[in-house]
């Protein structure tokens, strides 16, 4: 199969079915709405069930309730409809259960705009729900990346026995571009024997499993928040992913901007380059676990003044590079979040005035 | 060959056929032409990419575009304006009318259908073998009886649109031309005209089709990424 075009949404829907995901749950809102119109027409002609929640809170127990039994499932939403299900995904991270969510994100906070942000940040990396737990958050930057993440993130999940979100803005479900699925992918399940309430064949042919989120015990309780945080800090160890651009040279100003914006700061960073400054973008792809490591290495390269977190939020991100920098560059701040994207032109601008006086 | 398409012109299609672009640039080369041209966005399930994208060039060309009213261009809401109707009732040279994707796209032109039954529009198909359900002539036609009995029309005419955006390359263009000259025998539908990228337009060999080449300047591009010139000369 060769390239074909396709809307961000559309190819998550294919993604998912590829990675043989037959159980999409969901109930519709903009900005990521296609991805259910979709599947609606895909799942039937593969065998699979779509099936509308009648709310995002209903969403999530259906969800946690195919996941516990040991099915491939995954949903979409877009912000406000992830704060709904967000009980339900401290619940299925507590159960320790494999599930894909994917955020499209729009402005807020409330209901916000229809057009694209980065606002949920936060929510994805530092919770949303309630207690000690972590998503593994995937942020792509194409349609072909988001494909491809969708595809990686069943098992990710799995390998982890916890939730994975993909975290796109509304640009990144909206916009078209070429696109190319493998030609046979859908790995094979994992093990869920020792776990999933798949039903026994007959009774006592093996333990019982039981999947659940109470530890009524203090010492239980304690023990499972270990158990969780191993898990967190093997994906700390394991997955974190970034991009590096223009990082090779004397760049005197890092960027770190992710998805949509990253794009922005890319046309960004080659024009800047062509009027004779040079400027380093890294792009992380893993939100959690963040790339602490390589930002600190990269804003230490030897010509680097400053460093800018550029976000469509109003200074989520920076909170994680300001972690990562640890205090040896100055880091800055620009974003936006009403719905228009900062332009190449904005960003050149804002990146010259980091270093005015100083040439 | 040159486009020669007046009146009435609906565009239809499935989703993300490229309807809007198509629209925009037969607006735009028809403009350039001499001919006076409106636009009607009735793109009503579309979020994000709307011929709205392109008004400020559209109106410097001298083409009118009839939006929403401001304050509700960002609205997640059907609102279909009521100029719509007398836009349609004191037609321009060319009128064109940009529905939105598929049969629920297509749907609020059956709300426009006591002024379109006495109009004489010309529907046209938008077809790109390159998007998913459109990639065979069977299903072309089936997202055809469902645009048709969804807006109670009929299509008039197809529109050869196969493109990649950026990756298109002369290839996909000229076997897309080759898919729609097949499913217009197919479906005895008349090929009215096919797109070519501007930039491919040289390396595309289109002397000997049946039917004209409209050439795409993109327009609906994301912030990265410019548009291109909509105002020079053809």
């Amino acid at each position: 199969m060769g390239k074909i075009l396709m809307k961000g949404n559309e190819a998550i829907g294919e993604a998912a079915i590829r990675a043989g995901c037959l159980n999409y749950f969901a109930y519709p809102i903009t900005p990521q709405s296609e991805v259910a119109e979709y599947l609606a027409k895909r799942m039937p002609e593969v065998g699979g069930v779509f099936l509308q929640g009648e709310s995002e809170v209903a969403v999530g127990y259906m969800l946690f309730g195919a996941a516990g039994a040991g099915e491939r499932v995954f949903t979409t939403s877009s912000s406000p409809g992830i704060s709904l299900m967000s009980e339900a995904i401290s619940y299925i991270a507590a159960a320790q259960l494999p599930v894909v969510f994917v955020n499209i994100i729009r402005g807020g906070p409330g209901l916000g705009g229809i057009l694209p942000s980065q606002g949920d940040y936060f929510q994805a990396t530092k919770g949303g729900g309630h207690g000690d737990y972590h998503l593994l958050v995937l942020a792509p930057a194409s349609v072909q990346e988001t494909a491809e993440m969708v595809m990686m993130a069943f098992p990710l999940a799995e390998k982890y026995r916890n939730p994975v979100m993909i975290l796109g803005d509304g640009l990144i479900g909206q916009m078209m571009e070429p696109v190319e699925f493998p030609e046979q992918l859908r790995t094979a399940p994992s093990d869920k024997s020792g776990w999933a309430t798949s039903g026994m064949a007959t009774r006592g042919s093996r333990q019982r499993n039981l999947v659940k989120s109470l530890f009524l015990d203090p010492e239980a309780l304690n023990n499972q928040n270990l158990l969780l945080k191993s898990k967190y800090d093997q994906m700390r160890r394991e997955e974190v992913r970034y991009e590096a651009y223009n990082l090779d040279g004397d760049y005197r100003v890092l960027i770190v901007s992710y998805g949509t914006m990253s794009r922005v700061c890319r046309t960004a960073v080659d024009n800047l380059k062509a009027e004779g400054l040079e400027v380093g973008l890294l792009r992380p792809q893993t939100l959690f676990p963040f790339p602490l490591e390589a930002i600190r290495a990269a804003a230490g390269g030897p010509a680097c003044q400053a460093v800018i977190s550029i976000e469509m939020s109003m200074g989520q991100m920076v909170e994680d590079v300001e972690r990562a920098v640890c205090g040896i560059r100055p880091v800055h701040w620009y974003g936006k979040c009403g719905g228009d994207v900062p332009t190449p032109e904005e960003v050149m601008d804002v990146v010259r005035g980091l270093l005015d006086g100083d040439r | 060959m040159q486009i020669t398409l007046k009146g009435i012109v609906i565009i239809v299609g499935n989703y993300g056929s490229g309807k809007t672009e198509v629209a925009i640039n037969l607006a735009a080369h028809r403009r350039r032409a001499g001919v006076s041209v409106r636009v009607a966005d009735l793109d009503l399930v579309n979020p994000y990419f709307r011929t709205r994208e392109a008004r400020d060039s559209l109106a410097r060309l001298g083409v009118e575009v009839v939006l929403p009213p401001a304050r509700y261009l960002n609205a997640d809401l059907p609102i279909l304006d009521p100029a719509v109707a007398g836009l349609i009732r004191q037609p321009s040279e060319l009128t064109i009318l940009d529905a939105g994707g598929d049969d629920v796209g297509a749907t609020v032109l059956s709300s426009l259908h006591h002024v379109l039954a006495e109009a004489e529009a010309q529907v046209l198909q938008v077809v790109n073998p390159l998007r998913p359900f459109t990639d065979t002539p069977a299903g072309c036609q089936r997202i055809r009886r469902e645009i048709e009995a969804a807006s109670r029309l009929k299509v008039t005419g197809l529109v050869g649109n196969a493109n990649l955006i950026g990756d298109t390359e002369p290839a996909h263009v000229i076997e897309g031309y080759q898919f729609v000259r097949a499913l217009s025998e197919e479906s005895g539908l008349p090929l009215v005209f096919v797109t070519v990228p501007e930039p491919l337009a040289a390396r595309c060999a289109t002397e000997d089709w049946v039917c004209p080449v409209l050439p795409i300047r993109r327009q609906l591009v994301p912030p990265w990424l410019r548009a291109a010139d909509l105002e020079a000369a053809d």
